[in-house]
């Protein structure tokens, strides 16, 4: 019994479908990162992920390619993010509420978009991005099976990944970014306005995002739409950057680790209830939220020891 | 200070031109033309479920110039869309099984006929028509065709999440292919999971993705948008899939092998149909719409799309449909 659920759960199925289902999160985390470290609550990625998904079949439909599609996302995740900074930004609005009219503004618009321009409320069988065959990892018995055979993206996100890394902790860009969200004054007085640097992060926010999107739609899916598709991956990208202190890298691995119980808790309907399988995922960002919270109190804690120990 | 007259003037037009719109549609809707409102429990364009609802309303609009109106509830706000249908229509159609609240709702509107589809009252009221579907007997069907069909001995099910009317189907489903396999001698293995989304078909194609790497070779989807992912991952991987609902073989013929047809437009139409010909006579029944009626069945695709199925399944099948009409075999259920 054990025996089985365990050679259930450690398939090399758990882990491709932990790679796939962690790819969108991940892309969206990554751009949750930028504004996050630009300091900006951004609960609005989910709306930008169900645009991204629609946008990039919506260019695949129209234009007969994938890469098309993908064009178009790019564009259109510009004009989010430019979007996004107007409000927050440029009018310094409620964040909270900006995000919230972003998710409800982007499930209006693709739902009726879609239904206008495909009759329905979603299409399918558009072209969609190709699955990349590296013949070098055949050799690896378990790992290049997992690793192999994946759409394009899922590569494309790894490179990002390092990227964004390099970005912010190894370019004076990333340095600028990272002193508008926590220092923005020392930033002016070194003489750069860090609204740019919030435009900036808005954008690549937007971008990334989008790409999120077009991978559910055009890299896991093969160009199908369907409307809300997004289906709250936005919030757990969101619970991503905040446990990860906005660090690519770990959100990358946070994402993972949702994948990670997306697939187990499928194999595990088996033996418990679907309704309690399906709360994983909360539960993880729960237990996440908990040590986030450890965490600074932790720091805190030791702040203040340290303060007493000077004095005397 | 002119500003300020300028937007209460304006505001006093928007007002009285919104009156106006909602006295011109009340007279519209009690002018001998009969209005029927459809409130979906989610949206439309799942090629399924609620586009064959939205069909039957359509084809009555069609055929006897009823005023179709339609609302979707996108899966919240039941209690408070069904009010707003009940005050603009004289019928309103209930497509969905969450629909609780139609027991202490519809007695509000003593005028407007009901009709909830999917699930039945507890006890009659007056002016609710129930109409339920034995999914499981059409779902039967399927099992017994998925079974036959296997090479693996291992068939799947994946439902849009763990509720009655779900596992109808899937208790269904399990007893036909157990069928298929004690009349061949042989074993078949059903296994199922839920995707707990009907609007996420990336979760759907997770789902069947994983009871095809645990050996299941025809998987049947049960979970309406959900399901689009269920025929991608067929594609992709290369096994057989059954749709429900609507005939959706036209979707990928290539690996859709059949569908498990469930006439909701039909079944709708034919009710009000009825009562336009001044037969009211089903309300505050439960009409159980099931296979001796035509309502529930199997689909193999309009004529000319390939098909997978032999023939000699079909004519097995067809005679196991009438065994399950004349009542010789008798299929479980989860409806109460």
């Amino acid at each position: 019994m054990l025996e089985d659920i365990l050679s259930g759960i450690f398939s090399a199925g758990t882990f491709n479908q932990m790679l796939r289902s962690a790819t969108p999160v991940a892309l969206a985390a990554l751009g949750g990162a930028m504004t996050e470290h630009a300091g900006i609550m951004n609960i609005g990625m989910d709306g930008m992920i169900l645009m991204g998904a629609f946008f990039g079949v919506l260019g695949s439909w129209y234009f007969g390619s994938a890469a098309a599609g993908v064009a178009l996302v790019l564009v259109m995740g510009v004009i989010v993010g430019l979007f996004f900074a107007l409000f927050t930004v440029k009018f310094r609005s409620d964040e909270f509420i900006i995000g919230t009219a972003l998710n409800t503004f982007a499930l209006g618009l693709t739902s009726f978009l879609s239904r206008s321009i495909f009759g329905t409320a979603g299409t399918k069988g558009n072209p969609a991005l190709p699955t990349v065959h590296l013949p070098f990892l055949d050799a690896i018995p378990f790992l290049g099976r997992v690793l192999n055979d994946n759409s394009l993206f899922i590569y494309v996100t790894w490179a990002l990944v390092l990227v964004m890394w390099l970005f912010v902790y190894r370019t004076p860009y990333g340095l600028w970014l990272r002193a508008s969200g926590e220092k923005p004054e020392t930033l002016r007085t070194a003489g750069i306005a860090p609204e740019r640097m919030k435009w900036l992060a808005s954008i690549l926010c937007g971008l990334l995002c989008g790409l999120a999107g077009a991978h559910l739609s055009l890299g896991q899916l093969q160009g199908t739409f369907a409307e809300d598709m997004a289906n709250s991956r936005g919030y757990i990208a969101f619970a991503c950057v905040i446990f990860s202190k906005a660090d690519p890298a770990m959100a990358y691995v946070a994402a993972l680790m949702f994948g990670f119980f997306d697939a187990i808790g499928l194999r595990l309907q088996d033996y418990i209830s679907s309704d309690l399988t399906n709360t994983i995922p909360y539960v993880i960002t729960i237990v996440m939220m908990v040590y986030v919270v450890v965490r600074s109190q932790r720091k805190k804690r030791h702040a203040g020891k340290r303060l007493p120990q000077r004095q005397t | 200070m002119k500003t300020k007259i300028l937007a209460l003037v304006l505001a006093v037009v928007m007002v009285l031109s919104l009156a106006a719109c909602g006295g011109g549609k009340d007279a519209g809707g009690d002018a001998e033309k009969l209005t029927v409102a459809l409130v979906v429990a989610d949206k439309f364009g799942d090629r399924s479920f609620y586009d064959s609802s939205k069909a039957g309303l359509d084809k009555l609009a069609a055929d006897f110039g009823v005023e179709p109106k339609t609302i979707e509830c996108n899966g919240e706000n039941h209690a408070t869309q069904m009010r707003n249908a009940a005050d603009v229509a004289d019928v309103v159609v209930c497509v969905g099984w969450e629909f609780y609240d139609i027991e202490t709702i519809a007695p509000e509107y003593p005028d407007v006929k009901w009709i909830w589809i999917d699930n039945a009252t507890s006890a009659p009221v007056e002016n609710v028509l129930n109409i339920t579907y034995a999914q499981n007997e059409g779902s039967f069907l399927a099992g017994y065709i998925a079974a036959a069909m296997s090479q693996s001995g291992v068939i799947g099910a994946v439902g849009g999440e763990d509720a009655d009317t779900i596992n109808d189907f899937i208790v269904g489903y399990e007893q036909g292919a157990q069928y298929w396999a004690e009349a061949h001698d042989a074993t078949i293995d059903v296994m199922h999971n839920y995707a707990n989304t009907y609007t996420d078909p990336a979760v759907g194609k997770e789902c069947a993705i994983s009871l095809n790497d645990s050996g299941a070779d025809v998987i049947f989807q049960i979970a309406s948008a959900t399901g689009d992912g269920v025929f991608e991952a067929a594609a992709e991987k290369g096994f057989y899939a059954i749709g429900v609902d609507s005939d959706q073989k036209y979707i990928n013929e290539d690996v859709i092998i059949c569908s498990m047809k469930k006439e909701v437009g039909d079944s709708i139409y034919d009710a009000i149909s009825k009562l336009i010909g001044g037969d009211a006579s089903l309300w505050g029944t439960t009409w159980v719409a099931d296979m001796s009626t035509g309502y529930v069945g199997i689909g193999y695709g309009e004529d000319g799309s390939v098909q997978q199925v032999p023939d000699e399944l079909k004519e097995e099948v067809a005679d196991i449909a009438e065994a399950i009409i004349s009542g010789t075999i008798v299929v479980n259920t989860t409806r109460s």
